[in-house]
């Protein structure tokens, strides 16, 4: 339970960073999974989780027409799942745990984006009837306690929205590692393999004019050829 | 000029929570009130009528807001009789010219330059690596926005003429050259990965990348398309093991 409402904090606190503040990084999947790897005592298996929650959400361009998913739940929601599910079941294969994991993430930054739509309504609608008080000193006030108030209410909405997703997905990720089988575990590596492919796919298309595919190409041939001399 | 270095310390911290205030009607105009009001007594002899001429809608990239916001604190400090148009056809102007430029050099390139090295360190499980792209990045922009604070302010009006420039084209040019290479590096970094667990594995990220690029061209959301994937998968390959 404390760990469940300090996880939370944190996704408040990376929520507040990436919605409210200036995007330090932290709340990308990669970095938020190394700060909850950190205080689950799991780092390697948390940033496994991360990196593949990166790679899907990677995307220079956001899909038509789409909702862009809440990462900072995601990631968090994600890498927690795994770390407390490893914990709970040992014996586990750590592939389905991670798979499950990252499962989960890409599931709660669906349902974070939704329950967010609704509850950004609110906070717009409180925003949009904004008005000057007459006197410059209540003003001020009014104006500083907007913005902070407002970036706290980014905060509390991610903090109740783990709260709510991360039991519900660690039971589900414990459940698939105790039930699911061998053949499970190599289809949950395929997945996860899928799953990189998309931040593949996703660097490809964001570099593919002409100009730019040289400069692509010469950074996976320097990779390559680096790895072949050593 | 008036306002000293502590004084557009103070602007620079509240433009960092620009987006905290962020919404559909005004978009950024709250979070622009709240950094002018930090220095508002100082510029304008009627603080409150300051606020007011800023309270319209106003949208930019948060890391070029400094430099829109510096040259706005020049025109109000000038006064607006001397301005060659009002200012919030400056705030109009300027907001336009480098929304483009600021999402081109963060979002476009900056961001997944950060990202692809932050998932190669990862995956080799560079801890350094991930705390030098953090610190690296942040200091960049922290530096790139009072950077931008101080130019606009020394520079007003000249802002909208220095941003439309060849000189800032390149500049984003290089940016997305970089990322490119490290977009190129992270690929190579996967594929390698991939043929070290075997060629099957090689082939399966190959498909799959394939697949995945005819999603994104479609217009389809990935990520959904995995969550949906990932049943399916395991069924597979429950029925072949």
């Amino acid at each position: 339970m404390p760990d469940l409402l300090l996880i939370a904090l944190i996704a408040g606190v990376l929520a507040i960073d990436d919605r409210a503040g200036w995007q330090t990084l932290l709340g990308e999947p990669v970095f938020s999974a190394l700060i909850i790897g950190a205080l689950l005592g799991n780092v390697l298996v948390a940033l496994q989780c991360g990196v593949v929650l990166q790679l899907a959400w990677l995307s220079i361009g956001a899909a038509r027409g789409t909702r862009r998913p809440n990462t900072v739940v995601g990631g968090v929601v994600g890498a927690a799942a795994t770390c407390l599910a490893l914990a709970a079941t040992p014996d586990a294969r750590a592939s389905l745990v991670v798979a499950t994991g990252v499962l989960m993430g890409l599931v709660a930054a669906e349902a974070g984006a939704f329950v967010w739509r609704g509850v950004g309504e609110l906070r717009d609608r409180w925003l949009g009837d904004f008005q000057l008080p007459a006197s410059y000193p209540a003003a001020s006030r009014k104006l500083a306690a907007t913005v902070v108030g407002s970036a706290l209410f980014v905060g509390l909405a991610d903090f109740v929205i783990v709260l709510l997703l991360l039991p519900l997905a660690v039971s589900a990720t414990v459940f698939a590692s105790e039930h699911l089988g061998k053949g499970a575990a190599v289809g949950a590596v395929w997945w996860l393999a899928c799953v990189s492919a998309i931040g593949m796919a996703s660097i490809m298309r964001a570099f593919s004019t002409r100009w730019m595919v040289r400069f692509l190409a010469a950074g996976a041939v320097a990779v390559a050829l680096i790895g072949w001399l050593r | 000029m008036t306002l000293e270095r502590s004084d557009r310390l103070r602007v620079l911290v509240r433009l960092l929570f620009i987006q905290a205030s962020l919404h559909r009607k005004g978009m950024q105009n709250i979070g622009v009130m709240h950094a002018l009001d930090a220095v508002a007594p100082k510029i304008a002899p009627d603080p409150l009528a300051l606020l007011a001429r800023h309270a319209g809608h106003f949208n930019t990239n948060p890391n070029a807001a400094p430099i829109v916001i510096g040259g706005v604190l020049r025109i109000e400090e000038d006064g607006l009789a001397v301005s060659p148009a009002p200012v919030s056809r400056f705030e109009q102007v300027a907001c336009s010219a480098l929304a483009a430029m600021g999402d081109v050099l963060t979002v476009g390139a900056l961001k997944p330059l950060a990202l692809t090295l932050a998932v190669a360190s990862a995956i080799y499980s560079s801890f350094t690596g991930l705390v030098a792209i953090v610190v690296l990045y942040n200091g960049a922009l922290l530096a790139g926005r009072a950077w931008g604070l101080a130019f606009g302010y020394a520079r007003g009006w000249g802002v909208v003429e220095a941003f439309t420039g060849a000189r800032v084209q390149r500049v984003v040019m290089l940016a997305r050259v970089l990322a490119a290479l490290a977009g190129g590096a992270l690929l190579a970094v996967l594929a390698r990965r991939a043929f070290a667990e075997g060629l099957h594995d090689l082939a399966v990220i190959v498909i799959a990348t394939a697949g995945a690029w005819l999603a994104m061209k479609r217009g389809w959301n990935v990520a959904r398309l995995a969550i949906v994937l990932f049943p399916v998968v395991v069924i597979v390959a429950m029925l072949v093991k």
